[in-house]
């Protein structure tokens, strides 16, 4: 027969997705509730009804498809699932199959959604900052003012967690390059035309503004929290760039331009990051009932956030008060915790950040609901 | 034998008759035409009070024969039962007060003619005898199955005496021989043993049911209550008495080999639902080619059913029955795959919950899908191609094992079962309206058939599971039961459930004509050696079709004859009709009979009337039993009598028909064809007389039809004979 697919149900991929969380994408029939209530699928062939059917039926190609990534997660189908098959989970789940499928090397891939490795994961970075304070002499409760480049050498700093980044970076490449590829082969066959720098600013505008959160009903409170958690870690990779180039390039006690824009920007960014942590948690908990409680995936992803900005917060807090030993055990969990978000970056939901991207311009690119 | 009759007449005032009929005049009326002299009026007659009036007068008077002019003889029927009397309904209040507008001209000439018409009936009909006669109670169950084993435990523990007969040699029927069955019993979520196991046990056991298998009926001979069946066991035959039958001899599967475009004979491992599961029942499912266990077996459902071309209709179990064997190959194999492509999933009855069970494990996998076609794939292997799939797209599955979800085939489809002795055939009439299924048409009669005395239950009367046929067995044995009590009793069976009385015929006028033979729709009537007609009265229900078909009119039913209904007419006073001397804008004093059927069309009148719709003024309605009971002499009794038109109102018919005595208002509009030449060549137009099919939820639209008819009528101008 003319212009037939080949469908070849891979059950092991049907039981990966329960386990992972997706067990109710089982109960799903197909009633389309899902895609008429969808407010960001495009018209034509709409999610998530046919990724449930895939998720079901266990056909591995859906992770290639970029409507996975087109969903913001809204939960609004999961609302309405006359099933209770919670579509909406189903595809973060589905998302998480993804990241792993991109991610290198592989035997790493599926450990961070597992929970049986939580231990593990933190222990490698625990490990790692103990071994190095340890050859360098370094364990101890620094005397004196407290100062943390008296515990952590800056330059030590910047190797272990610019290689942390490089290290993402280049698995983040990787997967990219492979998942264009797959892209534009997959199954929908669909042409890209469009221009790819008008497409990528069409597409960071589109983010920044975080207009496709607000189409969101159950969840629109995200579209501010979201949003503030975005612009919390986008000032402090700023205030991290400029703490840099004043580390190497400037007087450690000039006050100057940069001294103040850092002082200007942390503050507000640590408090937009924690109040958007907190917010996207109270949500979620209160959402649980209707929208589903999340996957081990998406907590983990919370929590290291949230780790993040309340560690450093209280680093800071702690420095200012003066009690040493508070202090520096609770910059020695900051380092601990940003490693494991940079480290993990490309394994866990952080990926988003890549993967979502790329998939949104591919969409605008081929046309698709844009 | 004939008794002294002593009349009385009964008004009632209530419901806004009081008001609107003149009680004197209606006095009058009754006196001079009627020439009852003893009349009696209360403001609430169904009261306590009226009835002890009436029931007085019964006492102390020897009032035998009253005319209770009220409300419709469909309501307070239990308050107007007066045992040893005859009672003759006249309802002026649905039939005139109701339907007219308050302070209406014609209501007193309507209402003085009901009463009028319902006195000279009165005056014609006797008492019924009811026909009774030495009979048996036995319940005979065709079919050892789910059906006929709930249907005998039922009639059994309601102390029946009952025969199952089962033509295999073990009890249980399809249900039997089931690996497990879909659960029938909450939570609906696991498989279970086959319910019809326990009830084969519980048979078995039962003192009060005779349980033949290997057996199969030869001969039925005889009437309800008076049935000699011969039943064959490995060739020796026995007759026994037996009062009804209930006939639950179940179904076999559709031919697979007719279904070649899904690969039926493509490959060994094309099978079918019902060879599934005898190999899920031996122990274990292979391929049949080569012995291996199936990693990836795919179901079809719809195979040869909802097709025009093979089985229109859905057989109701395969979806259920898919599922469960897609369980069947997950559970002998926790790394296959079972995918089933539907047209649509069925879960009738509680299958809901166990639709969802199934479907929430990892390896059953759905589609809908229309499937194009099997082939034959590389290794041994089968590829299915379907189109219109939920993935959209034409697609090709590879699968190791392909079963077929074929449908059912009633046993009626190809073998009477029943071999009555009738003239009219040995099995159920016309079966092909149903698919051969042994099924009415009517959801408000389930079980019953053409046949009096015969109810059929389970996957032969309609494509049904386990769970349904349990329930259906009872429901049959119910009718079974009713109606060896109500024959024993000289009652009709139904659906004039009360009706005692039945036809008897005047046979030194009979020429043997034999119309009333072929068209009694029950087969009631049979011929002897001389071809001279004769009824047997237990098959009949009393509808009268034999009545109305009799040229010599000869059929006589104590409360019904050709003589009573014409009487009634007469009864009607039909004014003159001078045009010249009419006012502007004036309606003529015309006048119509209006026959209804008890059934649709006085129903369909009385629900009119509780609409308080106004209907034509002009119309005087008789009730009727059925059309099929209407005999063309009434037309001329009408025409000499002066009436300028006479309608006919009745149930639909057709393959979907909804006459409840099955042929009668059919029979009715064929014999009117045959009629409408012989008016145009009297001078009378044929338009005069109408038939009209109505159904009760159709009142609203009798004002229409009426007014309309009576137009026409009018326009054709007063009846010649009128005055002569």
């Amino acid at each position: 027969m003319a212009d037939e697919t080949f469908i070849k149900p891979d059950l092991s991929f049907v039981k990966r997705i329960m386990a992972a969380g997706g067990d109710t994408a089982k109960k799903c029939y197909q009633c389309d509730t899902c895609s008429v209530v969808c407010n960001l699928t495009p018209t034509s062939q709409p999610f998530p009804r046919k990724e449930m059917l895939q998720a079901q039926w266990g056909l591995k190609e859906v992770v290639k498809s970029p409507d996975i990534w087109l969903c913001h997660q809204c939960s609004d189908c999961t609302v309405l699932c006359p099933r209770g098959a919670k579509p909406g989970e189903v595809l973060g789940v589905l998302r998480q199959m993804c990241i792993e499928q991109y991610a290198f090397p592989s035997f790493l891939a599926g450990k961070v959604g597992d929970p049986k490795w939580l231990p593990l994961l933190i222990a490698f970075p625990v490990l790692l900052l103990l071994f190095v304070l340890n050859i360098f002499g370094l364990m101890r409760i620094p005397e004196g003012t407290i100062q943390y480049s008296k515990l952590f050498p800056t330059l030590l700093v910047d190797v272990i967690f610019m290689g942390a980044a490089a290290f993402a970076v280049f698995v983040f490449v990787n997967g990219v390059r492979q998942y264009w590829k797959d892209l534009n082969v997959n199954p929908w066959k669909v042409k890209v035309e469009g221009n790819l720098v008008r497409d990528l600013i069409a597409t960071l505008k589109d983010i920044i503004s975080h207009n496709r959160f607000r189409q969101c009903e159950t969840t629109f409170a995200r579209s501010l929290n979201h949003l503030l958690v975005f612009f919390g870690f986008v000032f402090l990779a700023v205030v991290t760039a400029l703490a840099f180039y004043r580390e190497w390039f400037e007087a450690h006690d000039a006050v100057t331009n940069v001294y103040l824009a850092m002082k200007l920007l942390a503050i507000p960014g640590t408090a937009a990051l924690l109040y958007g942590i907190y917010g996207i948690y109270q949500e979620r908990l209160k959402n649980a009932d209707k929208a589903g409680a999340g996957t081990y995936f998406d907590w983990l992803f919370i929590f290291v956030v949230a780790a993040v900005g309340v560690t450093g917060l209280f680093s800071w807090v702690f420095r200012l008060i003066g009690i040493k030993m508070l202090a520096y055990p609770t910059y020695f969990i900051h380092l601990v915790s940003v490693f494991f978000l940079f480290f993990y970056a490309p394994y866990s939901k952080m990926a988003h950040m890549v993967y979502r991207t790329v998939a949104m311009l591919y969409a605008r690119m081929a046309k698709r609901g844009f | 034998m004939e008794m002294e009759k002593k009349f009385g007449v009964y008004l009632c005032k209530g419901c806004g008759i009081g008001e609107a009929v003149k009680s004197e005049s209606m006095h009058k009326a009754i006196k001079k035409e009627a020439k009852i002299q003893h009349i009696k009026e209360h403001d609430i007659l169904c009261s306590p009070e009226g009835l002890a009036m009436i029931k007085e007068d019964i006492a102390n008077e020897g009032i035998n024969s009253l005319v209770i002019a009220a409300c419709s003889p469909r309501v307070k029927y239990d308050e107007f039962d007066f045992p040893g009397c005859i009672v003759e309904r006249c309802n002026i209040r649905e039939q005139v007060v109701w339907i007219q507008p308050p302070g209406g001209e014609e209501i007193q000439s309507m209402a003085e003619d009901y009463v009028r018409m319902g006195a000279a009936r009165m005056k014609k009909s006797d008492l019924p005898e009811p026909y009774q006669t030495e009979c048996d109670k036995t319940i005979l169950v065709i079919g050892g199955g789910m059906a006929g084993l709930s249907a005998a435990l039922h009639a059994a523990n309601h102390d029946y005496d009952v025969v199952l007969v089962e033509k295999e040699q073990e009890l249980g029927g399809f249900g039997a021989k089931l690996h497990k069955a879909t659960p029938s019993s909450y939570p609906y979520t696991t498989l279970q043993d086959s319910p019809v196991l326990a009830k084969i046990k519980e048979v078995t056991a039962h003192p009060k049911i005779r349980v033949m298998t290997g057996s199969t009926v030869v001969k039925s001979e005889g009437q309800p209550g008076l049935l000699d069946v011969t039943v064959s066991t490995n060739g020796n035959e026995e007759t026994m008495s037996i009062g009804a039958m209930v006939l639950a001899a179940g179904w076999k599967p559709y031919d697979a080999a007719k279904l070649d475009k899904l690969g039926s004979g493509v490959s060994p491992d094309v099978i079918t639902n019902v060879q599934m599961e005898e190999m899920a029942k031996a122990g274990k499912i292979l391929r049949p080619s080569d012995g291996k266990a199936p990693e990836a077996v795919v179901f079809i459902q719809c195979a040869g059913s909802r097709d025009p071309e093979h089985l229109p209709y859905c057989s109701d179990f395969c979806c259920a029955a898919s599922l469960k064997q897609a369980l069947y190959v997950r559970q002998q194999n926790p790394n296959a795959v079972a995918m089933i492509l539907y047209k649509d999933i069925r879960t009738p009855g509680q299958t809901e919950l166990f639709y969802k069970e199934a479907q929430s494990d990892a390896g059953v996998m759905l589609t809908k899908a229309e499937v194009t076609g099997v082939g034959l794939a590389p290794g041994g292997k089968l590829k299915v191609s379907a189109t219109d799939t939920l993935l959209g797209q034409n697609i090709a599955i590879e699968a190791d094992l392909v079963v077929l979800a074929t449908g059912l085939v009633p046993n009626t489809v190809d073998d009477p079962i029943i071999n009555l002795e009738y003239r009219q055939g040995p099995g159920l009439p016309e079966t092909e309206v149903y698919n051969g299924f042994a099924d009415s048409n009517f959801i408000c009669f389930p079980y019953e058939t053409r046949r009096t005395g015969i109810y059929a239950a389970g996957a032969v009367r309609q494509p049904m599971g386990l769970a349904m046929a349990a329930d259906d067995g009872v429901g049959a044995a119910c009718k079974a039961v009713q109606a060896v009590e109500h024959i024993a009793a000289g009652m009709a069976v139904h659906p004039r459930a009360w009706d005692e009385t039945f036809p008897d015929p005047f046979m030194q006028r009979c020429t043997s004509c034999k119309r009333c033979t072929e068209e009694c729709p029950f087969g009631a009537i049979e011929e002897d050696e001389k071809g001279t007609p004769f009824f047997k009265i237990n098959r009949c229900r009393r509808c009268g079709t034999c009545m109305g078909a009799c040229p010599e009119r000869i059929v006589f039913f104590k409360d019904l004859n050709v003589d009573i209904i014409g009487s009634t007419i007469k009864g009607m006073e039909v004014p003159e009709v001078d045009e010249d001397e009419l006012e502007e804008g004036e309606t003529p004093p015309f006048r119509v009979i209006g026959m209804i059927c008890e059934n649709d069309a006085m129903p369909a009148l009385d629900a009119a009337a509780l609409h308080r719709l106004t209907l034509n003024p002009l119309i005087r309605f008789i009730p009727i039993r059925c059309l099929g009971s209407f005999n063309m002499e009434w037309i001329k009794i009408a025409l000499n009598a002066g009436i300028d038109g006479m309608i006919l109102l009745g149930c639909k018919y057709g393959d979907d028909y909804q006459c409840h005595f099955v042929k009668g208002s059919e029979l009715c509009a064929y014999r009117m064809t045959k009629l409408s030449e012989t008016l145009d060549k009297l001078g009378l137009e044929s338009d005069r007389v109408q038939q009209f099919e109505i159904a009760i939820s159709e009142f609203d639209k009798l004002p229409g039809l009426l007014d309309d008819f009576v137009a026409r009528v009018i326009e054709i101008g007063p009846n010649p004979f009128k005055g002569l």
